[in-house]
């Protein structure tokens, strides 16, 4: 099972510049076959069978959410989700990097099969050679018909757009992505109505994050059911892990899903770095939950029963060797940065949280300091508008209720 | 469709929101951002308990067979917090506020008990140097600004709850910076100019857009003996002077109350003489008939067109918006009963 490789099979093997390269290793031969072969439904008929989920953190099944845009009529959208900014997290880029061609040709086939007129690419703000990738292979593209009017000479047509963010985190975020496209501030909406029913300038949108996309074109060319028994039976396929901290070989690696923490550390990583003691592991970027040692048989997967959501798929090894403060500090920091200051326990507490952060660094804290604490993170986990104020306070309350920082 | 709410069942349409209900059957549940019109859910204070669930009442949609509880334990600490955490945000020196009494904010503190601010470092707890910067940076974005005739802006007062936002027809203002640093401000943070129609001054639940005014000054000329002070009504005024001034004065005459504010004469507008034109002529026409010195008549035009605080002239001196009389009246109260003596 180890040596199935989907998003990164021809990784480092071509240019990623040259459309021909990936021609070459069978690129663009979903796109043919649904075109020829398939109608839209059928399409996301493979999609449901294949039991893909989105890999941007929340894990909602890909096949339902295109099924559920294709179902209305009219004006409709399509976005590629590449705004990725969750700390330690770089699957999408490399993506890009790697092999831009297989993403095109997962949002060229997601947006035809949904009936989208346009599908618009989001691309993060400092991603700027990325962009400069993208531009390219749009343009590659367009000359061998493989988006634009009556596409490969059927009757399909769309049109591509890559719209550059600023680099805020909460726009990755579907409502406030949707909202700074349409030109407003990057804040999130309020839900329902969901982006499904009334997305981008009112219409119906699909948003799907950049690795969720690039694992369509396989799908498409070898069925959805031998794509279902790969990985886990819940969330099937494989996904990007990115491996950080004290290992001996961080970086990217692609496994299926279901796969043991431990495992992606010793197997995948090369173990522990020399000389290190390890400590605990981060799961899914600044908002993501801490593992003790005895913890880490935890399979990753997405769903509802599992025991550790996988979020964006990082994993950040601590040793021992870390100052603990100077993580919360940085965890705080990145939530009170990035926050986008619209609802009040978002806003005031992921400040305060911060505030005390750095006066636990310096010292003792006072039992009010304590209160503070608890009172904070437990109006995040209530309270908040969207979804960055409830993971805002996920790492802290780990640290404390694990007992990795001590009052 | 029926929706039971605190065990009791209710009448409701569909697409209502709970908020709307609760109101429309006497149930209280207090909010701090929401208005009629506008219901961003920014505040969290307007929380209730469906299935163990927080939700905001203001934006959620009622549907058949919800069961709501509006008061409990959960609900009290929410709005405990958030409460708390606007407090330790807000510049709260109420007693010279000029919305003092008159503060939604306030009012919502008083009644759920915040005592003390919790959120705040002591001094002494303020252990680094950055910590000192940063407090000093967080007060950087401040805006006060006064340079306009008629609205003053105080941002320290500012809880973010986008009303003026939204109701501003115009749209002048908007959320400028972000997460902590938030400011509601102009584009490019430029002086305020615009038809100055006052919705967002009326809309503001705290002191942070209040009436430009020169208070002073008019306390001044309306407690001199010697200046015959003349209050022109405008139509329609009464009623929102009385809504403005709530629970203040127990005093619902409005010329008692306002003759106790030292007014010697009050003139009130008709249908057919709504125009400024005729306000400015009241000065002449009393030098005449009444035989005063020009120069010793006031005339204060009571209206809640805040726009005319620009064309002041000889002819008319002041421009009181209702919670300007509002605010007069409450400063009296105090010195009525005793508490504050003013200096002499």
């Amino acid at each position: 099972m180890k040596d199935i490789k989907i998003i990164t099979e021809y990784w480092g093997k071509i240019n990623p510049l040259k459309i021909e390269d990936y021609i070459n290793v069978g690129g663009y031969t979903a796109l043919e076959k649904f075109v020829s072969k398939m109608n839209p439904e059928k399409a996301i008929e493979e999609i449901q069978k294949s039991g893909l989920c989105g890999r941007g953190g929340a894990g909602f099944p890909m096949g339902d959410k295109l099924g559920m845009v294709a179902k209305q009529t009219g004006e409709k959208y399509f976005i590629c989700n590449l705004e990725e900014s969750e700390p330690g997290t770089y699957k999408d880029r490399l993506v890009v990097d790697n092999n831009p061609h297989l993403l095109l040709e997962g949002i060229i086939i997601s947006a035809l099969s949904i009936g989208a007129q346009k599908a618009y690419i989001y691309i993060n703000g400092n991603y700027e050679k990325q962009k400069e990738i993208l531009e390219i292979v749009i343009l590659q593209a367009k000359e061998k018909k493989y988006w634009g009017e009556n596409i490969l000479g059927s009757k399909f047509s769309l049109e591509i757009e890559i719209f550059s963010g600023a680099g805020a985190y909460i726009c990755g975020e579907e409502t406030a992505l949707i909202n700074s496209i349409e030109g407003n501030r990057g804040e999130p909406k309020i839900r329902p109505p969901f982006p499904t029913s009334a997305g981008l300038f009112g219409c119906p949108t699909a948003v799907s994050n950049a690795e969720t996309i690039s694992n369509i074109p396989w799908i498409i060319s070898n069925g959805g059911k031998k794509y279902s028994i790969i990985g886990s039976k819940n969330s099937p396929g494989t996904k990007l892990f990115l491996l950080n901290g004290a290992v001996a070989k961080p970086g990217c690696y692609e496994a299926p899903t279901g796969i043991t923490v431990k495992k992606l550390i010793d197997d995948y990583a090369g173990g522990i770095k020399r000389g290190k003691e390890f400590w605990f592991a981060q799961i899914g970027g600044a908002c993501g939950k801490l593992l003790l040692e005895k913890e880490l048989k935890a399979k990753m997967e997405f769903g509802k029963e599992c025991e550790c959501s996988l979020g964006s798929g990082s994993i950040l090894v601590v040793d021992k060797s870390v100052n603990i403060h100077d993580l919360l500090i940085s965890w705080t920091d990145f939530f009170r940065r990035e926050s986008c200051g619209k609802c009040v326990p978002c806003r005031e507490g992921t400040f305060r949280l911060w505030e005390i952060a750095k006066r636990f660094r310096d010292g003792e804290i006072s039992d009010r300091d304590k209160e503070a604490i608890q009172d904070i993170l437990w109006t995040l986990d209530n309270t908040t508008f969207c979804p960055l104020g409830k993971f805002a306070g996920t790492a802290f309350r780990d640290a404390v209720g694990k007992g990795i920082v001590k009052f | 469709m029926n929706i039971k709410i605190n065990g009791k069942i209710y009448e409701a349409k569909a697409g209502e929101a709970i908020f709307a209900v609760c109101k429309k059957n006497g149930i209280k549940v207090p909010t701090l951002c929401s208005t009629k019109k506008f219901q961003e859910g920014v505040c969290r204070i307007c929380v209730v308990e469906i299935g163990g669930r927080l939700v905001t009442s203001c934006n959620t949609k009622v549907c058949e067979g919800m069961e709501i509880v509006t008061e409990s334990e959960k609900i009290e600490k929410a709005r405990r917090i958030n409460l708390e955490l606007l407090w330790a945000d807000h510049a709260g020196k109420c007693a010279t506020c000029k919305k003092n009494q008159m503060c939604e904010l306030q009012n919502l503190a008083l009644e759920y008990k915040i005592e003390n601010f919790h959120f705040i470092p002591r001094k002494g707890e303020i252990t680094g140097a950055e910590e000192l910067d940063l407090i000093k940076d967080n007060w950087s974005r401040v805006v006060v600004e006064n340079e306009n005739p008629c609205i003053s802006r105080n941002s320290e007062l500012c809880i973010e709850c986008r009303r003026c936002i939204n109701i501003c027809p115009e749209k002048k203002f908007g959320f400028n910076y972000r997460g902590n640093s938030v400011v509601v401000g102009t584009p490019y943070e430029k002086v305020l100019d615009c038809s100055f129609c006052g919705k967002c001054v009326e809309a503001c639940p705290t002191g942070a857009l209040t009436d430009q005014n020169n208070y002073l000054k008019i306390v001044e000329d309306l407690d001199n003996l010697e200046k015959f002070s003349v209050a022109v009504l405008d139509l329609g005024i009464e009623e929102k002077i009385l809504k403005a001034m709530g629970k203040i004065s127990p005093e619902k005459d409005l010329n008692k109350l306002l003759i106790n504010l030292g007014f010697e004469k009050i003139v009130k507008l008709g249908k057919e003489n709504l125009k400024i034109e005729f306000v400015k002529n009241i000065k002449d026409e009393y030098s005449r008939t009444k035989k005063i010195n020009q120069q010793d008549i006031v005339v204060f035009f009571i209206s809640s067109r805040i726009y005319e605080k620009a064309k002041r002239d000889k002819n008319l001196d002041y421009i009181l918006s209702e919670r300007e009389v509002a605010r007069l009246v409450r400063d009296k109260e105090k010195i009525k009963i005793g508490k504050i003596h003013p200096i002499k």
